[in-house]
């Protein structure tokens, strides 16, 4: 087989693996990320102290070292995820990490005249937040949490580390028979950059989607 | 069990900050002084220079670091005749990619300001580029303080992934902690810490010279 | 009906034993300078801010009791906000129907209904239904507003001076409005600067300063014969820059 028939079926399976990590860790982390935002604001002490925890750590190690946890450390005490559970784990509880920073601001900066007309509505505290609040939120935390996507696409790449076999792990053992590193990493690049510019290209007509009259969702990065 | 054996290796990876460290200044200031050059070229130069800036900044940003520490160290340099050793990749291609992240800031920054002050030191009489030097960038440096912080807590964690190459840095001393001692939970979970803690201490830095710099009543607070 | 309501906000007392009853199918108006607990004692009223002591009915249902689940009791008190705080996301018609489906669980169908009812009662016709509230001037905002509280069938609207806010051409149209419905027996209590809308729509005025009311009693009495000082005053001071705005 030539070196390009074999790159591009290998790669092809590579780009797939990719995506099954995204398509899990994208959404997961949107959802655990708006949770934990949530929660640092309107949960009790406790919640709330356990939430920024979460954060902290978890904003505050690379995620190189969170993904190391997850597959060599937890094996330590008996845990034994698979590799691509410990990367799709460790991409998930980072980027979350990181989303529930927007999801709060974005939450503290609505105005309270919308909790109290919610409330003056009778309506209690779990359906103002669902139908007042993170509607608004969420719109407005977009441009963030779309930021987020594109390094989950980036980042999915240290997944090689754990032994994944997605793009970046293709290249490298590709490259490791053929030592083509030019061929090789030049298309593996070119790859991301096609995948981060069709997110952004996405991420963009969603929000022009999802915007309203008197919404600025224009928080810069 | 191994725990004794273990403490032998605490200074070991303690040590490994001053390695990660090293990336990351040397990371930020080829990334600044990229940064500052090619934010003024965005806002002032020709349409071509521009273009290829926009070029490079998409290049960098929509690419994973793994990747462009793997192209530069196996492809590009020695294309070039250049003779690069793990360190020096690392230290280079942490700075070009921090470099398309600060033009960006910059950018921003200079647009926050450029128009009027630009129109004021003119009716001055000061030519464009005394104008550049002695108004807009001292402002635009200032504005964009907190968010050179943020970028160092961003190339900090991003340093780990050098370790790819081989750097004694924090990652790669955990690495083999974890292997001489059989145990990775908590080697990983110091290096975790270490930079947790290197981050804090960075940030806190980082506000201390914007609270000493900043201009009374700025609003970018 | 409000009974000996007390309220301090730090080492500020904002209201220091307040008193009264709106009768059902009447129309009572609160005065007074600003910043002595108007809005204060009507989010008390409404739950929204809890009163340090005092007692405060609905017909039969003791609002202050703590065993009693306060939203399900805020649905029966319909409230019209100074800054309208109409929900940013939705469209006029979808900031009616919200209570309705999310709190009184109707069906979409029925609540579209009853909403599209509500919108036509204060004016605001179909080509607005589907516009979001940064399209809609200020006058139609709370004229939605009032809509939206209405559409609760609340006992009780309480407007918390619901044109102060507005360009005065803007305010005539959502007073009419209040007055149209006070005219077909809403019971309301409404705060608000506006003497004239006041004398024309209330039953009863109260004047209130300092977190009490000082004086009460028809408008005609009230307003040309007070029996008290300060509320001469406060007459002479609004009355004065009504006359400076003309």
């Amino acid at each position: 087989m030539s070196f390009w028939n074999e790159f591009f079926s290998k790669l092809y399976i590579g780009v797939l693996t990719t995506l099954q990590l995204l398509a899990v860790a994208i959404p997961s982390s949107i959802i655990l990320g708006i949770f934990i935002g949530v929660l640092r604001v309107y949960g009790g002490k406790i919640e709330k102290t356990l939430a920024n925890l979460y954060v902290h750590i978890f904003r505050g190690f690379p995620l190189l070292v969170t993904l190391m946890i997850m597959f060599f450390g937890l094996a330590d005490i008996g845990i034994r995820l698979t590799p691509y559970w410990a990367a799709a784990l460790a991409i998930i509880v980072c980027s979350s990490a990181y989303q529930s920073e927007y999801v709060r601001m974005s939450i503290l900066s609505i105005d309270e005249g919308q909790s109290l007309a919610a409330r003056s509505l009778g309506m209690k505290r779990s359906v103002e937040i669902l139908y007042i609040i993170l509607p608004q939120a969420f719109r407005i935390a977009f441009p963030g949490i779309g930021n987020e996507i594109i390094y989950m696409i980036l980042y999915s790449s240290l997944a090689y580390i754990v032994g994944v076999n997605e793009i970046f792990s293709v290249a490298i053992s590709v490259n490791s028979i053929w030592f083509k590193p030019t061929e090789v990493f030049l298309t593996t690049a070119l790859i991301y950059l096609a995948m981060t510019t069709m997110a952004s290209y996405g991420l963009k007509k969603l929000e022009r989607k999802l915007w309203i009259p008197g919404f600025e969702t224009d928080v810069k990065r | 069990m191994n725990l004794m054996t273990f403490s032998k290796y605490l200074p070991y990876i303690f040590e490994g900050s001053l390695w990660s460290l090293g990336l990351v200044l040397g990371g930020l200031g080829i990334g600044f002084a990229i940064g500052v050059t090619f934010s003024l070229v965005q806002v002032y130069g020709n349409p071509l220079l521009r273009r290829l800036i926009s070029f490079y900044v998409w290049f960098f940003r929509g690419t994973p670091l793994i990747v462009q520490l793997f192209l530069f160290h196996w492809s590009i340099f020695p294309a070039l005749g250049i003779n690069s050793t793990a360190l020096t990749t690392s230290i280079t291609v942490l700075g070009l990619r921090s470099g398309a992240y600060q033009s960006q800031i910059f950018r921003g920054a200079i647009g926050s300001i450029e128009e009027n002050q630009m129109l004021a030191a003119r009716a001055l009489g000061m030519s464009n580029w005394d104008a550049i030097s002695s108004i807009i960038l001292p402002q635009a440096l200032r504005i964009a303080i907190p968010q050179i912080s943020n970028e160092y807590s961003v190339i900090l964690k991003d340093s780990a992934i050098c370790f790819i190459l081989g750097i004694m840095e924090l990652m790669t001393r955990a690495k083999y902690a974890a292997i001489a001692t059989g145990i990775a939970l908590i080697p990983y979970l110091i290096a975790g810490l270490i930079y947790l803690v290197l981050t804090y201490i960075g940030t806190m830095f980082f506000n201390l010279i914007y609270l000493k710099k900043r201009i009374p009543d700025s609003v970018e607070g | 009906m409000v009974k000996d309501l007390y309220k301090r906000y730090g080492d500020k007392a904002v209201l220091r034993g307040v008193s009264f009853e709106v009768e059902k199918g009447k129309v009572k108006v609160i005065m007074g300078p600003s910043g002595t607990g108007k809005t204060t004692l009507l989010k008390c009223i409404d739950m929204l801010v809890k009163p340090d002591s005092g007692k405060i009915w609905l017909e039969d249902l003791e609002l202050t009791d703590p065993r009693i689940d306060v939203s399900e009791a805020r649905r029966k008190i319909g409230f019209v906000f100074q800054e309208f705080n109409l929900f940013h996301h939705l469209t006029a018609i979808k900031n009616v129907m919200i209570g309705l489906t999310k709190v009184k669980k109707l069906p979409r169908g029925e609540a579209r209904a009853i909403a599209e009812r509500s919108l036509l009662k204060v004016h605001i016709d179909r080509e607005l239904w589907d516009k979001y509230p940064a399209q809609l001037s200020g006058g139609q905002k709370q004229r939605v507003a009032i809509a939206r509280a209405l559409a609760m069938e609340p006992m009780i609207m309480l407007y918390d001076e619901p044109t102060s806010a507005l360009d005065p051409q803007l305010t005539r149209e959502v007073l009419e409005v209040i007055k149209e419905l006070a005219e077909d027996g809403m019971t309301s209590l409404i705060v608000t600067h506006e003497v004239g809308f006041a004398s024309e729509v209330a039953d009863e005025i109260m004047i209130m300063i300092d977190g009490r009311i000082v004086e009460r009693g028809d408008p005609r009495s009230i307003i040309y014969d007070p029996r008290r000082e300060e509320t001469r005053k406060f007459f002479n001071k609004i009355m004065k820059i009504g006359d400076e705005l003309r």
